[in-house]
């Protein structure tokens, strides 16, 4: 470890050799009775204006005192740090703030006057919602935990950083309700972001790989969010929160696959709207992965499947069509894939003709033309659609209903039944931190159920899921 | 993975188990029995609600079957019982696997009969075979209520049309018809040895015991009502109603309008007999992997194994069903009930031994 040694043309150039780029400036200033200054920053990432009026402007006037506490005194600046090692000033450094070095004294002063460049809180478009608070995580890590601090006025909220990154350094808080979440979920999750050993954090993304308890798994095991309503009732029902530094999305642990089918406004409307909205989310997943199947399946395999008149003009539909129901199915498919990723990466006004080149030409075309028939567009519209009223779980939805196409395409009906029991089995047997995926309904938890597809009054809900095994049971008080 | 609940026990013995029984089972009761079909099957079902409480008693100790025979005989002993029981676990799948192979082929295709369309049950099969048994009971939290949704769906499509007056006169079929229809159909009740392969793997409460009966028993209820309905339905032609299930609730009045809706229900029936059909397979794997050891490997090996000893049997047997049948139905009955219950009675001397041996 090298210390800083109070010859200010050493240390400036020791700091500088630990920090060679380019952008990393120097800015050297006297004072009125002739001490010498430097001040080391990095350039984009340091207020230069803070720097100025609340740290060189004062010091301009500096008479010669020698403790580094004193000084600290006579500037501005609300969040000074004193340090003695050249490693962590050049740490401080990178992180934008200015260290300031000066002849004769051997600790330096570290200013918090960082540039922060951050968007403003706003609705996140992936969670959008017409009753109830409507902010989004941003990219701010600080932001991001004043944004869970506001709803949560107690000193049992805590939030613990952990740096994450050898090279990156990125802040991952880890944010719980002490006395209410589990303690062995809170310690694991804890030990396992320690263990992280990567080079760089570009999002909370990469932090699921490392929380997942299988390293390939079907569906996803660590719970996500934009929100922090969302996010702040995730962590009273006894959940640990985790936040990294440059990303919007909070995860959640331990996760439940039913938490993906509860949107925030499930809270805000009365539980019988939130009853079937849930129920309509179940249904149009469902939906989404069946349809596509049975249809394949009941023409190739059970005509029966069909009412007669529906089947009829089926019939006369595919009549021309020259490939076969499934190869159709999944060309379709597949075509959809392409428009849904194109549109996604596409810029909004070139978005617009792609909805006019998918629909009409690919769409219309393609039916004139006797390529594909129109139920099997209709189909695959429909399927799409539904795919969307669960959009967290889009993922694995559309890799299970490729899957059930082409086992209906290929083995029928019972193909469909034994992907489906596989899959059933598949997901009973998974857990997650010790919680069952499934959970309230395998094993079922009758009180849990309050709040699963079907949606009880507030004050049915007097506890905490008892999936969740906090301590704490109790979040609605009988008085 | 956590033990089995006693709510998930109850779910597998009221909701599961009885789904097995209602495809070829209600065609051959009346052949032994006309319409006198209902005592043969309430007394399978009395006697295995009776073995299922005793095995439930001797489950109190907590310990496996084999842990019990180890205990008693030795572990030489309890290995060489474990594989022959292991025989017979496959020998109770048989049938019922070849029954519903049957059912797939007829019910759900109308443009494949072979076997391929079956074939994938055994990947299914050796995935479930290759976990341990406890891990069933988060399934049948799930599939119970997919059972009751798929059991009333048909039941209601099909009441309708039900003539319970053919059910009369009671007693028409004679002791000969009743004996033999119990005879008969008992290659269907071996219920009583998956519940005492499943010991030791669910907590025993206080109590469980007669509950684990009463609830085998509501499940036998809806069989009665189902055979009443079959019978009630196609009176002397339901002798040639095999898949009894998939055939009863066609006669809808709205199924001409609405398409074949009673699919839906045939298809949740169809899910859980997926899992019911694999269970003494998936019993006869954890009867080895308590005897030899388990572990991943060694039960994936155990259950690649088995599936595909029973495949080949399936594919062997593809066009002999009506002879496995008479053998296994008819000549061989007896073996059913000398193992399904004289084994559980068997393991309840085997725990007395063992306390005796404490003492």
């Amino acid at each position: 470890m090298i210390n800083v040694t109070g010859n200010l043309k050493t240390d400036t150039e020791a700091l500088k050799k630990l920090l060679p780029a380019e952008d990393i400036l120097t800015f050297s200033f006297q004072s009125e009775n002739g001490t010498e200054f430097t001040a080391v920053f990095a350039d984009a990432l340091t207020d230069k204006e803070l720097l100025g009026e609340q740290i060189v402007k004062p010091l301009r006037k500096y008479l010669g005192k020698t403790k580094a506490e004193e000084v600290g005194k006579g500037l501005n600046a609300p969040e000074l740090k004193q340090e003695k090692s050249l490693e962590a000033l050049a740490g401080e450094v990178l992180a934008g703030n200015p260290v300031l070095l000066w002849e004769g004294m051997d600790k330096a002063l570290i200013a918090g006057v960082k540039k922060v460049f951050v968007r403003a809180v706003a609705e996140p478009p992936t969670d959008v919602t017409i009753k109830g608070p409507r902010e989004g995580f941003i990219e701010d890590l600080k932001i991001n935990t004043s944004l869970v601090r506001r709803r949560f006025k107690t000193g049992e909220l805590m939030v613990e950083t952990i740096t994450v990154g050898r090279r990156s350094n990125t802040c991952v808080a880890v944010c719980y309700l002490k006395g209410t979440s589990g303690e062995k979920t809170v310690k694991e999750v804890k030990k396992k972001l320690q263990a992280i050993n990567i080079d760089i954090l570009p999002d909370s993304s990469y932090l699921t790989h490392f929380l997942a308890e299988r390293s390939y798994s079907l569906v996803k095991q660590v719970g996500t969010t934009e929100k922090p309503d969302i996010f702040c009732a995730k962590i009273t029902e006894g959940r640990v929160g985790i936040i990294a530094d440059g990303s919007p999305i909070a995860l959640t642990l331990p996760y439940l696959l039913i938490e993906d089918f509860q949107s925030s406004e499930d809270y805000f409307v009365p539980p019988y709207r939130a009853t079937f909205t849930r129920l309509l989310r179940l249904l149009a997943l469902i939906v989404a992965i069946y349809l596509p199947a049975f249809y394949i399946a009941g023409q190739l395999f059970k005509l029966q499947l069909f009412p007669v008149k529906l089947l009829l003009t089926i019939a006369g539909s595919i009549r021309d069509i020259p490939l076969s129901p499934s190869l159709e199915m999944l060309l379709v498919l597949f075509v959809l894939e392409i428009l849904n990723e194109a549109s996604i990466r596409m810029p909004k006004y070139v978005g617009m003709a792609l909805s006019v080149v998918g629909a009409l030409v690919l769409g219309e075309t393609a039916v004139t033309a006797g390529f594909v028939s129109t139920p099997a567009i209709i189909i695959i519209a429909f399927s799409g659609i539904g795919l969307y009223a669960v959009p967290n779980l889009i993922e694995v939805t559309s890799v299970v209903r490729l899957a059930m196409l082409l086992v209906a395409g290929s083995v029928g009906t019972y193909g469909i039944i034994l992907l489906t029991a596989f899959i059933l089995f598949y997901l009973a047997a998974t857990e997650n931190y010790g919680t069952p995926l499934l959970a309230p309904f395998a094993p079922q938890i009758g009180r849990d159920l309050r709040d699963s597809f079907v949606k009880y009054n507030l004050g049915s809900l007097p506890t905490r899921p008892k999936t969740l095994k906090s301590k704490n049971k109790r979040r609605l008080s009988n008085g | 993975m956590a033990k089995i609940s006693a709510r998930q026990l109850f779910f597998f013995l009221a909701c599961v188990a009885p789904v097995g029984k209602i495809i070829l089972m209600p065609s051959a009761l009346v052949q032994a029995a006309n319409n006198d079909l209902l005592f043969p099957a309430a007394a399978n079902f009395l006697l295995q609600a009776g073995v299922i409480f005793l095995v439930m008693l001797l489950s109190r100790s907590n310990q496996t079957f084999y842990q019990l025979l180890a205990n008693t005989f030795g572990k030489i002993a309890a290995k060489i019982i474990s594989v022959a029981l292991t025989l017979f676990l496959l020998y109770c799948a048989l049938l019922p696997i070849l029954e519903q192979k049957l059912f797939v082929q007829s019910i759900f295709y109308d443009t494949l009969p072979s076997l391929i369309a079956f074939a994938p049950f055994f990947i299914f099969s050796a995935y479930l075979c290759a976990k341990q048994l406890s891990s069933l009971g988060r399934v049948w939290d799930i599939i119970a209520p997919i059972s009751i949704v798929g059991f009333f769906g048909i039941i209601v499509l099909a009441v309708g049309n039900a003539d319970f007056g053919a059910l009369m006169p009671v007693g028409a079929g004679g002791g000969k018809g009743f004996l033999s229809g119990t005879a008969y159909t008992m290659l269907w009740f071996y219920d009583s040895l998956l519940v005492l392969m499943l010991m030791g793997r669910f907590e025993y409460k206080k109590g469980m015991a007669w509950k684990a009966a009463v609830f085998y028993l509501v499940g036998a209820a809806a069989v009665l009502f189902f055979l009443a309905v079959f019978y009630g339905i196609f009176s002397d032609i339901a002798i040639r109603q095999i898949f009894a299930f998939a055939k009863i609730s066609r006669y809808f009045s709205a199924i001409t309008v609405l398409g074949r809706i009673d699919y839906i229900f045939i298809y949740a029936l169809g899910l859980v007999m997926a899992f019911y059909c694999a269970m003494p397979m998936q019993a006869a794997a954890e009867c080895l992997s308590d005897a030899f050891g388990g572990g991943t490997l060694r039960s994936a090996l155990y259950s690649v194994g088995i599936n595909a000893v029973m495949l080949t049997i399936t594919i062997a047997l593809d066009y002999s069903f009506g002879s496995v049948r008479d053998t296994v139905g008819y000549r061989l009955f007896w073996l059913f009930p000398a193992v399904c219950v004289g084994l559980p009675l068997l393991a309840l001397c085997l725990r007395r031994k063992k306390y005796e041996q404490i003492r």
